[in-house]
C-alpha cells in the first residue's frame, strides 16, 4: 500500500524537465493552426455552420448556438489566431483559455460533425489551460511575463502520456469484439475498396490481408503505449506508430487525426531528447547569451492535496466514460447508447434510411417529411443510424407543427396542437442487410430526451 | 465368471476405443476450405469453413467504369440524339409540308425520343448534373399557360429557367395532344398559327441542343476522366464510382420514384393524400407507364453492366456488390435488387393508362406499385451505397 502511495506521490509531484512539455505546446500549437486553416479553406466553417437551417445540439448543451455569418467567422478567426500564439508562447494562458473554449464551443454546435479526435483536442486543450507550458522557450519568457522554470512537477507532463494511453488502450479494448476480431468487420469490407492502393494494393483482395489489419490493429492499439514509455524500445514503438497512421492516413479519408497522433506522441520521449529539440530551436532563433540565465526556481510550492484531488476525479472520469455503454442493454453497436466519448474508431459501418411521418390528430393520416427540407446530407446521414438523433430531430417536426393550422392543398383545414411523429428507420450495419430499426408505431413526439435506455430501438434481428 | 466379465469389459473397451478412432478420423477427413462462393478458390466439398483463405480477383473498378462508359452510357446517349436528330427532321418536315400523316409521324418521333431519354436520364452526375439535364429537357408538370403565352407573344427565350416548364418533352407533350383536339385540328392549328408552328420547331431545337451537349461532353474529355478518376481513398466524393451512385440514387428516389409516381398518387400530398393526376408524365398523351417501365429497365440494365446495345452481360455494379460480398438478409445483395425490380415491373404491369386515370379509379393498385418502387429505395442508398463504401459527402471521418 505505502509503496503504490509512493510511486503514485513520484509520479505526481517529483520535479521533471520541462522540456517535453515545452515542445508538446509548441507542436500543438503548429498542427491546430494547419488544422484549423485546412478546415476553413475547404469551406466547412460555412458547410456545417452556416448553410444547415437546424443543429444536433448535445444533450445539456441546447444553449450552444451557432452564430450568424461574422459571428462564426469572427470565432474561427479567434481559434486561429489562439492557436499561433499558443505555438509562440505568447500572453499563453489567455490563449489556451480561448483556443478551449472556441474549439469545444464549435464542436458541442452539432452532433453530426461529432469525431473521436475532435473530442481528444478538446480535452488536450483542457489540459494545456493548467500546464505551465511557457515557462521555456515561449515569447513570454522571453518579455519576462512570465517567471523561467526548468523543472516542472511530473503531473503536467504524465497526465498528457495518461491521456495518450487513455485513447490507445480504449480503442484496443473496444476492438476486442467478435465481429472485429472473427469476421474482421469492417476492415473486411473497406479493404476490398482499395485494390487500387499503390504497392499494397495487390494484397487487399485476401481475406487474410482483413484479419491481419484487424489483428495487428487491435495489437497495437492495446500494447503501443506500453511500448512507448519502456526505455529500450521506444523507438522501435514510435517507428510503429508512424508506419500504423500512415497507413490509416492512406486509405481512409480522416483527415488530420493520424498526424496529430503521430505528433502527439512524442511525449513519450526522455527529458533528454526534448531538451536538443529546444537547443536546437534556441540556436536557430533566439541570441545564446540571453538564454544561459541558469536561474533554477523551484517549482511554486502548490496545495498538493488539492491537485492530487482533481487530478483524481480527471482520470476518473477518463477511466468512467469509455464503460458507460455496459450500463445499458442490448447491441453497442446497434443501439449506439453510450458510444461516443469512447474511442471507438473506425469500428462499425452503418448506413440507415428514415422516413419521417406526421399524423393527423383525428383520422388514421399521416403526412410524409421529405428530411431534405430540413437536413443537409451529411446531417441525414448521421441522423438516419442514431437512436438520439432520430428522437431529436422527430422532436423538432413536432416544435415544427406544433399549434399550427395547415391548408391542404385540397381546401381542408387541419389544426394540430401537439402532433403524433412517428418514424420508419431501417438500417443496415456491417453490411448485412437493411432492417427495421425503431418501433415504427411509437410515438416520437411524447418520448423524453435523456440518458435512460431508449427501449423503442428495436433488437437486431439476425 | 470373472474371466467372463473381464473379456466383456476388455471388448468394450475396444468398441469405444474404435469407435472413438473412427469418430477422430471422420471429423479430421472433414474438408477445411474457403466456402465463400465468390472467391477463386470456392471450394464446394468443404464441409468446415476455413475463409481465411479465401482469395478473391482483385475487382477492377477501372474495368468496370470503362464497361458502363463504353458499352452503357456511350451508345445509349448516341442512341438518345440520333432519336432527337429524327425528332427535328419530322419537325422540320412537318413544317414544310404540314399534313396528318407528317404529324403523326411527328408523334411518333417524339415518343421514341422520350424513350430513349428514360435510358439515360439517371445519368444525374457530371455534365448531365451540372446543366441540371433533367430540367432542361423533362420537367413535368408543366405550365400550359406559359407555353400558350410565349407562342402569342412570340417573344421568349428558352434558354431561362423559367421557361424550363414550358419546353423539353413535356411541353411537347402538350403541344401534340393538346385536349379535345384531333389529328386534323392539330394540323389545322399549327398551319394557321405560326407562331405555334415556330415554338414547336424552337423546343425540339432547344432538345437538340442539349442532346448535343450532353454527347459531346462525354464522347469528349469527360470520359476520360470518368474512367479513370476511380480515387483510391475508397470510393470518396469526387470519385466516379461514387458519383455513378450518388446520381442514379438521387435520380431514382426523387424522380422516377417520387416524379413519375409518388407525386400523381398523392404520397407526398400533406395529410390528404389527395391523387393529383394532372402531375404525371405525359399527362396530354394519357399514356405514361411505358415510359416508367422503361427508365426501370434501362436501371436495371445498368446497375447489372450489361451492353445498351446487345443486352450482353458486362462488369457492372452488381459484380462490385458481389464481390464486396453485400448482402440482405442473408441473400445476396445483387439479387434482392434485381427481385426488386423485377416486382417493380410486374406491379406497374398490372396498371393500365392512362395513369392520371388509374390513379383515381384503382388506387390501391396503384399504390401498390408505389410501395414496389419505394421499396427499391433502401436496398439502393442504404446497402448498396454503404457495400460500395460510397460516402455521401466528403467530411473527415473515423467511421462514426
Amino acid at each position: 500500500m505505502m509503496e503504490i502511495k509512493r510511486w503514485l506521490h513520484k509520479l505526481t509531484f517529483s520535479e521533471k524537465s520541462i522540456a517535453p512539455l515545452i515542445v508538446f505546446r509548441i507542436l500543438f500549437g503548429i498542427m491546430m493552426f494547419f488544422s484549423t486553416l485546412r478546415f476553413i479553406l475547404k469551406g466547412w466553417v460555412y458547410d456545417l455552420y452556416i448553410e444547415p437551417t437546424y443543429f444536433f445540439s448535445y444533450l445539456g448543451f441546447d444553449w450552444v448556438k451557432p452564430f450568424d455569418l461574422y459571428g462564426t467567422s469572427l470565432l474561427f478567426g479567434l481559434l486561429l489566431l489562439s492557436t499561433i500564439f499558443i505555438a509562440l508562447g505568447l500572453f499563453y494562458r489567455i490563449s489556451a483559455i480561448v483556443f478551449f473554449i472556441c474549439f469545444t464551443y464549435i464542436e458541442l454546435i452539432d452532433k453530426t460533425n461529432y469525431l473521436n479526435h475532435y473530442y481528444f483536442i478538446s480535452l488536450i486543450a483542457f489540459l494545456l489551460m493548467f500546464l505551465p507550458a511557457n515557462k521555456e522557450c515561449s515569447l513570454d519568457a522571453y518579455f519576462g511575463f512570465t517567471a523561467k522554470q526548468k523543472k516542472v512537477q511530473a503531473w503536467t507532463i504524465n497526465i498528457l502520456k495518461f491521456q495518450m494511453g487513455v485513447v490507445y488502450v480504449f480503442a484496443g479494448i473496444s476492438k476486442i469484439n467478435y465481429a472485429w476480431l472473427f469476421e474482421a468487420q469492417p476492415l473486411r469490407n473497406w479493404l476490398k475498396h482499395q485494390t487500387d492502393l499503390p504497392i499494397i494494393g495487390e494484397l487487399m483482395q485476401y481475406e487474410f490481408t482483413a484479419y491481419l489489419f484487424s489483428w495487428g490493429g487491435a495489437l497495437f492499439d492495446l500494447f503501443i503505449v506500453f511500448i512507448l514509455i519502456n526505455n529500450r524500445f521506444r523507438v522501435y514503438g514510435y517507428a510503429l506508430v508512424i508506419l500504423f497512421h500512415g497507413l490509416t492516413a492512406a486509405m481512409f479519408p480522416i483527415g488530420v487525426f493520424p498526424y496529430v497522433m503521430i505528433v502527439s506522441t512524442l511525449i513519450f520521449f526522455s527529458p533528454n531528447f526534448h531538451e536538443n529539440i529546444i537547443a536546437w530551436i534556441q540556436r536557430r532563433i533566439v541570441n545564446k547569451s540571453q538564454n544561459t540565465s541558469k536561474s533554477e526556481i523551484k517549482t511554486p510550492v502548490k496545495n498538493k492535496r488539492v491537485t492530487g484531488a482533481l487530478l483524481g476525479i480527471y482520470i476518473f472520469i477518463q477511466l468512467l466514460l469509455p464503460v458507460r455503454y455496459l450500463a445499458y442493454p442490448g447491441d453497442l453497436f446497434w443501439t449506439e447508447q453510450g458510444y461516443r466519448f469512447s474511442w471507438r474508431v473506425m469500428l462499425i459501418e452503418k448506413a440507415g434510411y428514415a422516413q419521417f411521418f406526421i399524423h393527423h390528430p383525428e383520422n388514421g393520416m399521416k403526412k410524409r417529411i421529405d428530411n431534405k427540407e430540413y437536413l443537409t446530407p451529411q446531417q441525414e446521414k448521421m441522423m438516419s443510424t442514431q437512436p438520439d438523433m432520430i428522437l431529436q430531430f422527430a422532436h423538432h417536426l413536432r416544435d415544427e407543427y406544433s399549434d399550427t393550422l395547415i391548408i391542404e392543398p385540397n381546401g381542408a383545414k387541419i389544426k394540430i396542437k401537439e402532433p403524433k411523429v412517428t418514424a420508419e428507420v431501417y438500417v443496415s450495419l456491417f453490411n448485412k442487410g437493411s432492417r427495421l430499426f425503431i418501433d415504427p408505431k411509437v410515438n416520437l413526439s411524447k418520448i423524453d430526451r435523456g440518458f435512460h435506455h431508449k427501449d423503442w430501438i428495436l433488437r437486431n434481428e439476425k | 465368471m470373472s474371466e467372463m466379465v473381464k473379456n466383456q469389459s476388455y471388448a468394450r473397451i475396444r468398441n469405444v476405443f474404435f469407435f472413438g478412432l473412427v469418430v477422430l478420423l471422420s471429423f479430421s477427413c472433414r474438408k477445411k476450405g474457403c466456402m465463400d462462393e465468390n472467391a477463386t478458390n470456392y471450394d464446394a466439398d468443404a464441409e468446415v469453413a476455413d475463409n481465411a483463405t479465401c482469395t478473391y480477383e482483385p475487382f477492377e473498378k477501372t474495368q468496370m467504369l470503362t464497361n458502363i462508359c463504353d458499352n452503357y452510357i456511350i451508345p445509349a446517349y448516341t442512341n438518345f440524339n440520333e432519336k432527337n436528330i429524327a425528332l427535328s427532321n419530322s419537325v422540320s418536315g412537318f413544317s414544310s409540308n404540314p399534313t396528318t400523316d407528317a404529324f403523326e409521324s411527328l408523334k411518333v418521333s417524339w415518343k421514341e425520343a422520350l424513350l430513349s431519354w428514360q435510358q439515360v436520364c439517371f445519368l444525374d452526375f457530371g455534365p448531365a448534373a451540372f446543366v441540371i439535364l433533367n430540367n432542361q429537357l423533362n420537367l413535368h408538370p408543366v405550365d400550359t399557360d406559359v407555353i400558350n403565352n410565349n407562342i402569342s407573344l412570340g417573344v421568349y427565350n428558352l434558354e431561362q429557367a423559367d421557361n424550363n416548364d414550358a419546353k423539353g418533352y413535356q411541353a411537347l407533350d402538350y403541344l401534340l395532344h393538346q385536349p379535345g383536339m384531333t389529328s386534323e385540328d392539330h394540323v389545322t392549328y399549327f398551319t394557321t398559327n405560326a407562331n405555334a408552328m415556330t415554338y414547336l420547331t424552337d423546343v425540339v431545337e432547344n432538345i437538340n441542343y442539349w442532346s448535343n451537349y450532353i454527347l459531346s461532353e462525354w464522347t469528349g474529355s469527360y470520359q476520360e476522366s470518368f474512367k479513370s478518376n476511380s480515387s483510391s481513398e475508397s470510393n470518396a466524393q469526387g470519385s466516379s464510382i461514387s458519383n455513378l451512385v450518388n446520381g442514379l440514387c438521387y435520380h431514382y428516389e426523387s424522380i422516377i420514384r417520387k416524379g413519375k409516381v409518388g407525386l400523381p398518387l398523392g404520397a407526398f400530398n400533406g395529410f390528404s393524400q389527395q391523387e393529383m393526376p394532372d402531375l404525371v408524365e405525359c399527362y396530354y398523351h394519357q399514356e405514361s407507364l411505358p415510359f416508367i417501365v422503361e427508365s426501370i429497365n434501362a436501371v436495371n440494365k445498368y446497375i447489372n453492366g450489361a451492353s445498351y446495345n446487345t443486352g450482353e452481360n458486362g462488369l457492372g455494379l452488381d459484380d462490385y456488390m458481389n464481390y464486396v460480398g453485400a448482402t440482405q438478409n442473408s441473400n445476396s445483395l445483387s439479387s434482392v435488387i434485381n427481385n426488386q425490380i423485377d416486382e417493380i415491373i410486374e406491379k406497374v404491369g398490372q396498371l393500365n393508362d392512362p395513369l392520371s386515370n388509374e390513379i383515381v379509379v384503382n388506387k390501391p393498385a396503384v399504390t401498390e406499385a408505389y410501395s414496389a418502387l419505394q421499396q427499391l429505395v433502401p436496398y439502393l442508398k442504404v446497402d448498396m451505397t454503404s457495400a460500395l463504401g460510397v460516402m455521401i459527402t466528403y467530411q473527415d471521418n473515423d467511421g462514426d
